[in-house]
């Protein structure tokens, strides 16, 4: 019987070995890497997408609908930061197609900032109507409470007749 | 007295507009266009087979501009899409041999092509009707829902935005003015 010969793999890892430990560990922190930034990318879409309003929903963000369009807008978003835009400039791409609405937030300026200036007047105005309220009482409470002779005269017949 | 009238009188007014809150429903949709007065913005759209032959196999927009346009953006789910399919068709054949352009644009409606194919069929659309599957148009042209239909001018520039299903009056009025 004719014996083939069998190669037995040393034990220790050869040069061969060491270059595929070192090239699976790149591409391990490269896939790693990639990964990294795809999260970071995804996180800034829905960052963005939250601070839009779903055109064909009822008070939703971008971000929280699954309908098509917000789909499509979280996409557009997404090919935008690709490019290199800033967040102003994806803004300014929808407020351009949709107007401010698109904005779940309302933007701080023009007839907008009603809503930013009025909560804050109206809160001062309630805390300057406290503030007056409690100044009123306590100069009440300050000033001495005067009692009439007439009044003395009856409190003091009544303890000394023992009504009281 | 006063004091009682005063607590009264915000408590209604709170009550008033909570009430109107409650009771008023939906929220408009009509909220004015952005891209009305400006230009159309550009795309490019696949059209369905049977308009292939005359208009090629996608819609450039950019080819057509120089005519008045009439563009509908639809969806097979839409109600009132098939509301206003017939009044379209009957516009477009009474004006095909002017130099308006009417476009259907099927949109929100993922890789339905079949129920387009249907829409189409039992409307008899004679008109180039294309599908925007991923709705990018329809971003890129500010859409809040569908029936959506846009009149443009000769130079490209929006006239009108019409939210809901188009009528003759409407289609008349907005003709005219597209064709001035």
């Amino acid at each position: 019987m004719k014996l083939h010969p069998v190669t037995v793999p040393s034990l220790r890892p050869g040069p061969t070995l060491r270059s595929r430990w070192l090239f699976a560990c790149a591409a391990l922190l490269l896939g790693g890497f990639v990964a990294a930034q795809d999260v970071e990318l995804h996180s800034r879409v829905f960052e963005i997408a939250r601070q839009l309003r779903c055109p064909v929903c009822v008070s939703e963000s971008v971000a929280d609908s699954n309908a098509q369009l917000a789909q499509q807008m979280r996409q557009m978003i997404q090919q935008q930061l690709e490019e290199g835009r800033s967040e102003a400039q994806i803004f300014s791409y929808f407020t351009n197609r949709y107007g401010d609405w698109i904005m779940l937030e309302p933007p701080k300026r023009g007839l907008h900032l009603v809503v930013w200036v009025l909560p804050v007047v109206a809160g001062l105005a309630g805390l300057a109507g406290v503030a007056l309220l409690v100044r009123r009482w306590l100069a009440t409470a300050r000033q001495p409470i005067v009692v009439g002779q007439e009044a003395l005269d009856r409190v003091r017949a009544e303890l000394e007749s023992g009504e009281g | 007295m006063r004091r009682v009238l005063l607590i009264v009188g915000v408590i209604g007014l709170l009550g008033g507009l909570f009430a109107y809150g409650l009771l008023r429903g939906e929220p408009d949709r009509d909220i004015p266009s952005a891209i009305v007065g400006r230009q159309a913005p550009s795309f490019v759209l696949p059209l369905y087979e049977r308009y292939q032959p005359e208009y090629g196999e996608s819609f450039t927009l950019a080819d057509h501009l120089g005519k008045p346009l009439v563009i509908n953006f639809w969806a097979s789910w839409c109600a009132p899409c098939y509301e206003e399919a017939p009044v379209l068709q009957s516009y477009w054949e009474r004006y095909q041999d002017t130099d308006v352009q009417f476009l259907g644009i099927q949109t929100q409606d993922r890789q339905q092509f079949d129920a387009g194919r249907q829409f189409l069929d039992q409307f008899g659309l004679s008109f180039p009707n294309g599908m925007d599957d991923a709705s990018a148009v329809s971003v890129n042209w500010g859409l809040f829902g569908v029936p959506e239909t846009y009149f443009i001018r000769r130079d490209g520039t929006v006239e009108h935005r019409l939210v809901g299903p188009v009528t003759a009056a409407v289609l008349d009025e907005h003709l005219a003015a597209i064709l001035r």
